[in-house]
């Protein structure tokens, strides 16, 4: 019986009397003695009055003590057989009426109380019954009333106690009032910041809580093809905005100097690359921990340098990073710029400190009795604030640092900016449609200049012809034909008006205008796209901190403009004068598309939107008036998919955010496993799937590099590669003498062009010849003084399927058999081969602890246990001879074996199936832009190798493709594209 | 309502030495009458014994036994009692007979026939008592049984509520 039964039992038997008969066990004496049988024996020359106190409810008594194993429970208990000598020898008759008087108290005690857990009417025969009996208790017979009046008070408490935490919260009217509601917010973003376009999400999206934030993973509407459309056709929308910004400010040459340990030019160009020095263009960098440059990576990071101004060596650096990798980024930065003296931030904070106290006060101020209300009032008397910004952090968390040595300054500006990002070839007319370059202000009344920073800056001659030619430039976007066009990365400053006052009475669709575009000057139009914008232009009021502020400070709320908008003389409009307030500074910046392979070039390119905090929405609808499809997460993973770009976490397994991601998911996707019930689940080991949630990357790396050692400069088949993994297998479990040195992802440019010349960069139909042209030809001395280099290294390739098949993530990346190459040269339209199905010999043992829960729980787990892992490795290393052998070997160690799924520690990855598994997919799905199976994944350098090195040339770079929940391999061919 | 109906009997043990009757329990009851009724009906009646027959309660002190049997056969399970002579327990045999009291269809009357008779059979005790101390004896014995009525239903209910307490 279960506990809640037995409980519930217990509760209905309470009353009803117990057996009364001497125990059968010797053991037992004190209870029989309790049970009232010392009474008629010993009782008189012992105590006659203690006796007869006990007797008098010698069943209660007994109920008390031992409520399981009163005589209710069916069967006999097994107490032991032996006989008792506490016995009495004979009775009296005084005795004996003690023993009446108690059975009769005990059955008067069943008799009166009702044992079913039903109401007390319930109990009444159906012709007495009342309407309301429950409610009223007056209709029930008189003598039931007591009884249905206790239950019915029982149940009003019960009730009352769940019913007053309801009744705190406030009327509706009440909480939906803007000040509460805004209270009500502020409240719930304590754990997970909300961007400002939050409310709008979170009314058509799926909203998930990752990084810190809440983010729209997908609208709740089908729109996955419509959104790819508006990717590759015209323009997709999507918030970035929890993207952070780290700010630094000092010289240039200290900065550099300082930047230069986290980068390396063997990955690229680095934070010194002459176009994005200038501020001109906006440059992508992969960093690394402080001079670790290959083995400790951090993560990629996009920054922008702000052009210089004139005389001057200071210089500005945004470094934007995704929430993830800021925790190990902002540390690194501190050490190597060398900024350690927090500056804290200025007494009032301005804009995150009054909101946190309006919060505050109400809870901190218990004014006791009659002038609680006012105090309230006055509380809240400064509005409550929409948090502007981050609003988790605390007031005091320094926010910048200061080095006392060098002069730099980092300052965290997450929160601080607004991104937005616009994907598609249309964008730029997206762009040109909203916005409007900011009209000048020529009366400039000199008595109201304080506060506003348009008005001053109209005063300046300079920075209004700085601003007209930026207003040029802008117009110019109109006559470009896409997006893709102009120069990636490019920047552009700008000050624009409030969109809102061009907001469209319908939503659009901004398409590009071609009268517009004739006008455009042909000759600038050409410069734009060759050029680029000139380096003035790419100066923008953003960067600066006291115009942001200005412009959050300053901003017409809704309700306003509305009020103005509903003055004007005739309805709907321009509002005219622009009202002072609506000049904002803001930054676009070119995204660059698909910049590797050779088809779909630069497809995805797209804007960037900086606008300063508190402006997102003002921003947002204007933007989705004209049209676009806006994408949540889900988007942007299938957006670097299409552009074969490896996307932030999920594809950087040797970054710390990448390992954590992996981590994240892998919980995830057993949690989903498991939910399942177990004759539903896919039984990854009969698939022959060693790891279907988590790529073992590391085990993979050592794996490979062993075979490689072996195999020496030799030519050999992959056969006896797989024998050789094994023996080596079985010799490091017995003894594991090396060092374990982590894997890395190569990154270094020259050696991935020489790996990508290796597999012969082919495009997925494979029509293009290859560019070899200087770079060494394949060979075994070439393959040996490469790999002492990145023996341990993972590639990022590109796997595309030319025939069927979509690939998942976690599906394996196989080295094809020479008898499959064969096959798959004899018959072109043959799928591939197949994996002979492989047996679970764990499935026995799950069942054996099924049907005997008690020994496999307690005694044999314990000991167990490091005889049972022994006895997995044996086992992975001799899988086929080992098959008949008798699964009590390895006993019941690992107390979480799921049905379906290898148990630690996992057995050989590389050569755990018939084909040797190289690697595996970290993203994949069918492509729309290719038209066939598309993914991304890495593969082990060694293993690929050794895999080319063994391929003719025609079959060059060609691998299988197994998904984890099949058993067809299926023909890929990889690139590496650089 | 649909539900399995039974039928309870109060039986009650006379021994001649009633000493003998602690040794009672509720388990050798049981294979006494099951006993009996296979020698009475044969292979049908312990069958029929064998569903849902059980002794629900055994005082060994005053030799009352409860036993329920399915309402559709307790005639014939019943026709078997008269035929039990002795009780084996604990390794002895005790030569006994069931006297059967009352039948019931729930174990409720059982009980409130079970108060009357023991008040009744209390009072009858009283006038045969020998010595005065006996007799003082019964008398606490009736009183305790009578008069707690009122007392009992107080006590109960504010230990019922303590309990509920406890619970919560």
């Amino acid at each position: 019986m279960s506990a809640a039964k037995v409980k519930m039992r217990e509760k209905k038997m309470r009353n009803q009397p117990a057996s009364v008969q001497y125990p059968s066990s010797s053991s037992n004496v004190e209870s029989s003695t309790q049970n009232g049988a010392d009474a008629p024996g010993t009782g008189k020359n012992a105590d006659p009055l203690k006796g007869g106190l006990s007797e008098v409810h010698p069943s209660t008594e007994r109920q008390k003590k031992t409520p399981h194993q009163s005589g209710w429970v069916r069967g006999h208990h097994k107490d032991g057989g032996g006989y008792t000598k506490e016995m009495p020898k004979y009775v009296t008759a005084g005795a004996f009426a003690r023993a009446r008087a108690a059975e009769v108290s005990a059955m008067l005690k069943a008799v009166r109380k009702t044992t079913s857990s039903s109401r007390v009417f319930e109990a009444l025969p159906k012709h007495m019954r009342r309407r309301a009996m429950s409610h009223n208790t007056k209709r029930l017979p008189h003598r039931l009333r007591e009884v249905a009046n206790r239950m019915r008070e029982k149940g009003l408490q019960a009730g009352s106690k769940k019913k007053k935490e309801q009744a705190k919260s406030k009327s509706r009217k009440a909480r939906r009032r803007h000040g509460n509601l805004l209270l009500e917010f502020n409240r719930r973003q304590r754990k997970n910041i909300w961007l400002e376009t939050h409310i709008w999400h979170a009314k058509r999206f799926h909203m998930v809580k990752k990084w810190g934030y809440c983010l729209g993973d997908r609208p709740t509407y089908k729109c996955y093809r419509a959104c790819y459309r508006a990717m590759s056709s015209h323009c997709l929308l999507q918030d970035l905005s929890y993207y952070c910004c780290i700010e630094l400010q000092g010289d240039e040459d200290k900065l550099l100097a300082a930047l230069s340990q986290l980068t390396s030019k063997e990955a690229g160009p680095t934070f010194a690359a002459a176009l994005c020095l200038s501020g001109r263009r906006q440059g992508s960098v992969m960093v690394y921990r402080a001079g670790r440059y290959p083995s400790q990576p951090l993560g990629p990071v996009t920054f922008l340098w702000r052009p210089r101004t004139q005389g001057s060596v200071h210089r500005q650096l945004w470094i934007w990073a995704h929430p993830t990798l800021k925790q190990d980024l902002l540390p690194e930065l501190q050490t190597v710029c060398q900024c350690c003296e927090a500056v804290l931030p200025p007494a009032a904070p301005v804009e995150v400190n009054p909101t946190l106290e309006a919060e505050n006060t109400p809870e901190a101020k218990p004014v006791p009795g009659t002038k609680r209300k006012r105090s309230r009032k006055d509380a809240t008397g400064p509005p409550a604030k929409k948090i502007l910004g981050d609003g988790t952090r605390l007031p005091s968390t320094p926010v910048s640092w200061r080095s006392s040595s060098n002069g730099i300054v980092i300052n965290d500006l997450t929160m601080e900016i607004v991104r937005y990002r616009l994907i598609g070839p249309q964008s730029h007319s997206v762009l040109v449609d909203t916005l409007e370059a900011a009209t000048g202000c020529d009366e400039v009344p000199k008595s109201q200049t304080c506060s506003l920073w348009w008005p001053q800056h109209c005063s300046d001659e300079a920075k209004m012809t700085l601003h007209q030619q930026q207003a040029d430039i802008f117009n110019i976007l109109k006559g470009i034909y896409s997006t893709a066009e102009l120069p990636s990365g490019t920047v552009l400053g700008l000050t624009v008006d409030d969109p809102r006052l061009t907001l469209p009475r319908k939503r659009v669709k901004a398409l590009p205008c071609v009268k517009q575009a004739q006008e455009v000057d042909e000759e600038k139009r050409r410069k734009l796209m060759l050029e680029g914008v000139p380096e003035p232009c790419c100066q923008s009021f953003i960067w600066e901190q006291s115009v942001r502020d200005n412009v959050t400070d300053n901003k017409i709320s809704e309700q306003e403009l509305n009020r103005m908008r509903s003055e004007v003389l005739v309805p709907g409009s321009r509002l005219s004068p622009t009202p002072l307030q609506g000049r904002v500074p803001i930054l676009l910046v070119e995204q660059p598309g698909k910049q590797v392979g050779h088809e779909m070039s630069s497809w995805g390119a797209g804007w960037d939107l900086l606008l300063p905090k508190g402006w997102g929405m003002a921003f947002w609808i204007p933007l989705v008036y004209r049209g676009v499809r806006i994408g949540g997460l889900n988007m942007s993973l299938k957006h670097s998919q299409n552009k074969a770009a490896p996307h932030f976490p999920r594809d950087y397994p040797d970054c710390p955010a990448g390992m954590r991601f992996q981590e994240e998911q892998e919980a995830e996707l057993l949690n989903k496993f498991k939910r399942h019930p177990p004759a539903k689940r896919t039984n990854y080991i009969k698939h022959g799937c060693v790891a279907p949630f988590r790529c073992p990357w590391q085990q993979l790396a050592e794996e490979w590099e062993i075979i490689v050692q072996e195999g020496g400069s030799q030519t050999r088949t992959t056969a006896q590669a797989d024998a050789v993994t094994e023996e080596r297998t079985s010799q490091q479990a017995i003894s594991i003498t090396k060092p374990p040195s982590r894997f890395t992802v190569l990154r270094n440019r020259k050696a991935l062009k020489l790996l990508s010349a290796w597999c012969r960069p082919t495009t997925s139909k494979g029509q293009r010849p290859c560019r070899v042209g200087e770079l060494p030809p394949i060979s075994c001395e070439a393959v040996t003084s490469f790999l002492s280099a990145h023996a341990m290294s993972l590639v990022w390739v590109h796997v595309s399927l030319p025939s069927k098949g979509k690939p998942e993530y976690h599906a394996m990346l196989c080295v094809p058999t020479p008898d499959d190459l064969k096959a798959l040269g004899n018959r072109q339209g043959t799928g591939g081969p197949q994996e002979p199905p492989h047996r679970d010999h764990f499935k026995s043992r799950i069942k054996r602890r099924k049907k005997d829960p008690k020994k496999a729980a307690t005694p044999s787990v314990t000991p167990d246990k490091p005889d049972g892992k022994k006895a997995d490795l044996i086992f992975a290393s001799d899988l086929d001879t080992n098959a008949s052998k008798d699964p009590k070997s390895f006993s019941e160690s690992s107390s979480d074996l799921v049905l379906g799924l290898w148990p630690d520690p996992l057995p050989s990855v590389a050569s755990h199936c018939s084909r040797v598994t190289v690697g595996w997919v970290t993203q994949g799905d069918f492509s729309m832009s290719a038209g066939c199976g598309e993914a991304l994944g890495f593969v082990s350098v060694a293993g690929l190798l050794n895999t080319l090195l063994n391929q003719t040339s025609e079959h060059k770079g060609k691998l299988l493709l197994r998904n984890p929940t099949s058993l067809h391999y299926r023909f890929a061919k990889i690139n590496i594209e650089v | 309502m649909v539900r399995l109906k039974s039928r309870y009997l109060l039986c009650e043990v006379n021994v001649s030495d009633r000493s003998q009757l602690l040794l009672l329990d509720d388990r050798a009851i049981m294979v006494a009458v099951k006993a009996a009724v296979a020698r009475t009906h044969g292979d049908y009646g312990a069958a029929m014994c064998s569903i849902r027959f059980c002794v629900k309660y055994l005082n060994a002190h005053t030799g009352i036994v409860f036993l329920r049997f399915p309402k559709s056969c307790y005639k014939l399970l019943w026709s078997a009692l008269p035929f039990i002579t002795s009780i084996e327990t604990r390794g002895q045999k005790i030569p006994c007979f069931l006297n059967c009291l009352h039948v019931g269809g729930t174990i409720r009357t059982c009980q409130k026939f079970l108060i009357r008779y023991n008040t009744q059979q209390l009072h009858r005790m009283l006038p045969k008592c020998k010595s005065e101390e006996e007799k003082q004896q019964v008398r606490k014995a009736i009183l305790s049984c009578s008069l707690t009525e009122s007392k009992e239903a107080f006590e109960e209910d504010s230990e019922s509520e303590e309990e509920e307490e406890e619970e919560e």
